[in-house]
């Protein structure tokens, strides 16, 4: 099913110029409700309080890290069918199987490309 | 027996000896260590000042190319409507030409992503500051447990005034404090004639 514009994104990373290329790039490609959360913590709070389609987390965060907030929210059954996707600095084979194991949607590596958030959205929304 | 007295005491004494040198040495490095180890907290400031300027600049462009994307946005609805205008009158042509100006406009957002992605660096670059000030972090511990071991006290006049280090670091917190400003710089240019 194609990813419906109006549907409400959540954008989760520490670092506020992160969010906002993310936030920037979504904008660009049609999908404006974009919400953003500073680590794992803020985003599971604000998820359980309102309705999301769809998660963009990084992984290196304080307080609670983007692969503790994946598995809070496979672990959670009004949460768990929300596809996550990962945007992350950790390259290691390691990290990916261990997202993988944690049930991630897709997963991009830092740096990345407009084309390719736009690419890894299309599979999981196809 | 007699024999092997002696050759204990040799080891003994050469035993002795290294130790010594080892003292001596320990001795000679302590106090520069003491002051390098004072440096460091210095040190991860301006790591941490460096992710903060990074930063402040990346938001910079962003909030720019952001303001450039919503002009472009209006820009290209108002070709939009023009070029519908000029279709409905039979323009065509000049339709046409419009229309090559609004795919340029396209042509130009999508630069304009790539440079808001390519501002990603400043992410990376953070997480790596972050991790060099913690292995600083680290080797000061470390530092500071040697100190505190073998007893090494600071000598001389203080850090600062000590090594290559000491002026590097002499030289960003200066940068810090005496930098000028432009309008600063202007009166002192005026001050030597030039307008």
């Amino acid at each position: 099913m194609p990813a419906d514009p109006n549907m409400k994104i959540l954008v989760v990373d520490d670092m506020s110029t992160m969010r906002r290329i993310v936030k920037n790039i979504m904008k660009q490609l049609g999908f404006a409700n974009v919400e953003e959360a500073e680590n794992g913590q803020d985003a599971l709070t604000k998820l359980r309080a309102e309705s999301f389609g769809f998660v963009i987390s990084d992984w290196n965060m304080p307080v609670m890290t983007g692969i503790e907030l994946l598995r809070a929210i496979r672990a959670d059954d009004s949460l768990k069918a929300i596809p996550v996707l990962m945007v992350t600095a950790e390259a290691q084979k390691e990290n990916l199987i261990e997202a993988i194991q944690a049930g991630v949607s897709n997963y991009i590596v830092k740096p990345f490309t407009a084309e390719v958030l736009q690419e890894k959205m299309n599979k999981i929304f196809k | 027996m007699l024999n092997g007295n002696v050759k204990l005491y040799d080891e003994l004494g050469e035993l002795a000896r290294y130790l010594e040198s080892a003292m001596r040495k320990m001795a000679e490095v302590g106090a520069p260590m003491v002051a390098d180890s004072a440096q460091l907290p210095q040190a991860t400031a301006h790591l941490l000042d460096l992710n903060k300027m990074t930063e402040e600049g990346t938001l910079e462009v962003m909030r720019l190319t952001e303001i450039i994307q919503d002009n472009h946005a209006r820009a290209a609805k108002e070709l939009a409507n023009v070029v519908s205008t000029l279709e409905a009158v039979d323009c065509r042509t000049l339709a046409a030409h419009l229309g090559k100006t609004a795919q340029e406009l396209a042509q130009d957002d999508k630069h304009l992503m790539d440079i808001m992605t390519a501002l990603s660096f400043q992410d990376l670059v953070a997480q790596r500051v972050k991790k060099l000030v913690t292995i600083v972090e680290d080797v000061q511990c470390k530092l500071v447990e040697l100190v505190v071991v073998f007893g090494l006290k600071q000598e001389g006049t203080g850090p600062e005034t000590q090594g290559k280090a000491s002026e590097m670091l002499r030289q960003l917190e200066a940068s810090k404090s005496t930098a000028i400003k432009q309008d600063l710089a202007d009166e002192l240019l005026s001050e030597f004639g030039f307008k």
